[in-house]
């Protein structure tokens, strides 16, 4: 008898090996199934690291009451929201900035859903001075990020701070690397206030940031937030849901100069004032930018914090879990419910909005 | 088909996709190569021009107003934190490969090799995640002010300290990454070295030091080049552990060791997801040609140090 047939009858070790590393892998295809189980909706939202916090608490919240919808969150940044939610790998692409002109040109079926209201925070670490309400204006923030200010005792730092004694110290500007909705509206703000910067940089989810000196990059909110707490004498901008880890790690925040000129802190009732003062013009399509509203007691930097939506889903089922999620998310009985909103500090779409939402919604199919 | 055609198939798999990996490169950057010209590596702006801005067509290319692009300030913090990175690892490569093959008894040698080997097993991602939380605060608060203070005569030593992410955090990172791929290679050529050379230095009356120093090492040289340009090759290329430690630089060069770089490699992941909002499509073709521009250095240089490495007779070197 040939050694072949030997080994055929009596399996040796390599073999008993191999079927235990198939009998391995067997189990985890195993484990992976029962998501695929009958009637289960699996949704993917990703995206926008200042709506993650929301979601994280929405999908609790909702899918207790419906069990057979799955949503896995993912805090990825706005531009992998966008082009994840365009090319259908993600259900739902989180982002705090809609669908520029062009973009929307090459994918018309995108559907661009506030689901809630934010706001943005300039925060700061500034050595003895945290516990105190820096002012900064577009102008003023626009020479820090374009390298032009590199001091924190600049001139034009303390004209806005009478009787401040800042340090004299480099400035250490801390941007967003990924693509970004908060750099979108930060962007917009520094655009919409200063002529230079709307001329050489404008605004987008990523922006060719000026040679400001050791200006450095971070990933996602918590990734600036991590960035101000590590280094003295920075300056960032990050999402108000992030507003918790900046009490908690005693660093500054910034009031803002608004259109009307005047300094206003980030409240509720600023960033309802900011809402109200633009929202009546929100188009059917809803994307508008909702930065530096007119009105004295406006805060500059707010945004409609979007759910990016292909308008055709693979299948009916899909489509209709997804119009039930969405119709919960902004009424204000469900996910735009205060104490979600206040969780993260964000605020509740205005009425009339949610009514231009629910018709967006009602275009999934 | 035969059995000897089959293999041919196999085995011609290899060397053809490497040219299909570059032909693919070239084709599909075509369009940013004709766009950027040779500024390309001359310039240091990477801008994708205005993403909410309408789309123009100029010279046949479709482009966003505005855009730019240049990645000098790429090639340079690839090149700087690659030469950080051997300046450091070189030195303790050789340091360590020594100690392994003469200073150590058999089998307490053969436990300190496998450790060396072990950690050149360990991923990337893993010695990133520990220098962003270990060693970037240790650098940035403790160690960069006090090596300031003693070098900070030297232009390039003196201050902003920055943050800790930088370019000789990057650096350090890259060295350890490389080491044990030094150490251990050079360890087995030492071992290699025959010992009627080491007993004829003996009894000419050379000390145990001046043996490995004058008659060891001298014929270890050439596969000590080639595997330190291996060594370049990974460095060059290693993205994740760059990423989480480089500060992610835009736009502007190193003004010292300290400040923040960005890397080729490292620059093609952290930038993609934004290039994709660029519905023109040239922001993808212009990382395309960034990875073209990598892939070239890369296989140049690992060829270079396989020409080395084979002139030395050191045909099966581990990689």
């Amino acid at each position: 008898m040939s050694r072949r047939n030997d080994t055929g009858r009596q399996p040796g070790r390599r073999q008993v090996i191999a079927l235990a590393a198939m009998a391995g892998l067997g189990l985890s295809v195993a484990a992976v199934a029962p998501a695929r189980a009958a009637g289960t909706v699996n949704l993917l939202e990703t995206g926008s690291s200042l709506l993650y916090p929301l979601f994280n608490l929405w999908v609790p919240g909702y899918t207790k009451a419906n069990p057979h919808v799955r949503i896995t969150t993912q805090s990825t940044g706005s531009g992998t929201g966008i082009s994840e939610a365009i090319s259908g790998v993600a259900q739902i692409g989180a982002s705090d900035a809609y669908l520029s002109d062009a973009l929307m040109k090459m994918h018309p079926g995108m559907l661009n859903i506030p689901l809630a209201i934010s706001s943005q925070m300039i925060n700061y670490n500034l050595p003895g001075l945290n516990g105190k309400h820096l002012k900064f204006s577009g102008p003023v923030l626009a020479g820090i990020y374009s390298g032009k200010i590199t001091k924190w005792n600049d001139p034009a730092i303390a004209k806005l701070n009478p009787g401040v004694k800042l340090p004299d110290h480099d400035i250490i500007t801390v941007h967003r690397t990924d693509g970004s909705g908060d750099t979108f509206i930060f962007s917009q703000y520094l655009s919409f206030s200063t002529p230079a910067w709307q001329n050489s940089t404008g605004y987008g989810t990523t922006v060719s940031w000026p040679a400001a000196p050791g200006a450095i990059g971070a990933e996602g909110n918590p990734g600036m937030v991590n960035a101000i707490k590590t280094n003295p004498y920075s300056i960032a901008y990050i999402g108000v849901s992030f507003k918790q880890a900046i009490v908690e790690n005693k660093l500054g925040e910034a009031l803002l100069e608004n259109k009307a000129g005047k300094f206003v802190p980030l409240t509720v009732a600023n960033v309802q004032a900011a809402a109200n003062a633009k929202s009546a013009a929100t188009p059917k399509d809803e994307r508008i930018s909702l930065v530096f509203a007119p009105g004295a007691d406006s805060y500059p930097i707010i945004n409609y914090e979007y759910a990016i939506v292909k308008n055709k889903q693979p299948n009916a089922t899909t489509a209709a879990e997804m119009r039930k999620f969405f119709t919960w998310a902004i009424s204000p009985k469900g996910g735009n419910a205060p104490h979600f909103m206040a969780a993260v500090s964000f605020v509740p779409l205005p009425a009339s909005v949610v009514k231009l939402s629910a018709a967006q919604i009602a275009e999934i199919k | 088909m035969s059995f000897r055609r089959l293999l041919a198939l196999f085995a011609g798999v290899l060397p053809a996709s490497l040219v299909a990996v570059i032909l693919f490169l070239a084709i599909y950057s075509w369009p940013a190569v004709r766009f950027n010209g040779l500024g390309f590596v001359a310039r240091t702006t990477w801008n994708l021009g205005n993403t909410y801005g309408d789309p123009i067509v100029r010279n046949g290319v479709a482009q966003l107003p505005g855009a730019q692009y240049g990645i000098l300030f790429l090639i340079v913090g690839t090149l700087l934190s690659t030469l950080i990175a051997l300046l450091l690892a070189v030195p303790t490569g050789v340091g360590a490969a020594i100690f392994l093959a003469e200073a150590v008894p058999g089998r307490l040698r053969l436990w300190l090799s496998f450790l060396v080997e072990l950690l050149a097993a360990v991923p990337s991602v893993v010695f990133g995640l520990w220098g962003y939380a270990v060693l970037i605060p240790l650098l940035g608060q403790h160690v960069f002010p006090v090596l300031g203070r003693l070098l900070g005569w030297i232009p390039i030593f003196a201050p902003p300290y920055g943050s800790g992410y930088g370019l000789l955090t990057a650096g350090i990172v890259l060295s350890l990454m490389i080491v044990p791929l030094i150490a251990a290679t050079l360890r087995d050529a030492i071992l290699a070295e025959p010992m009627v050379v080491r007993e004829a230095a003996a009894a000419l009356g050379a000390t145990r030091f001046e043996t490995v120093w004058k008659v060891v090492l001298p014929g270890v040289r050439k596969i000590l080049i080639g595997v330190t340009i291996l060594a370049m090759g990974r460095a060059l290329g290693e993205t994740m552990a760059v990423l989480m430690v480089s500060g992610n630089a835009l736009n502007y060069l190193p003004g010292n060791i300290y400040s923040p770089i960005s890397t080729m490699a490292a620059f093609i992941v952290s930038q993609l997801d934004s290039a994709l909002q660029d519905p023109t499509g040239l922001a993808v073709r212009s990382l395309a040609e960034v990875a073209l521009v990598l892939s070239v250095i890369s296989v140049g240089v690992n060829a270079m140090a396989r020409l080395v490495l084979y002139r030395a007779g050191l045909r099966g070197a581990r990689v």
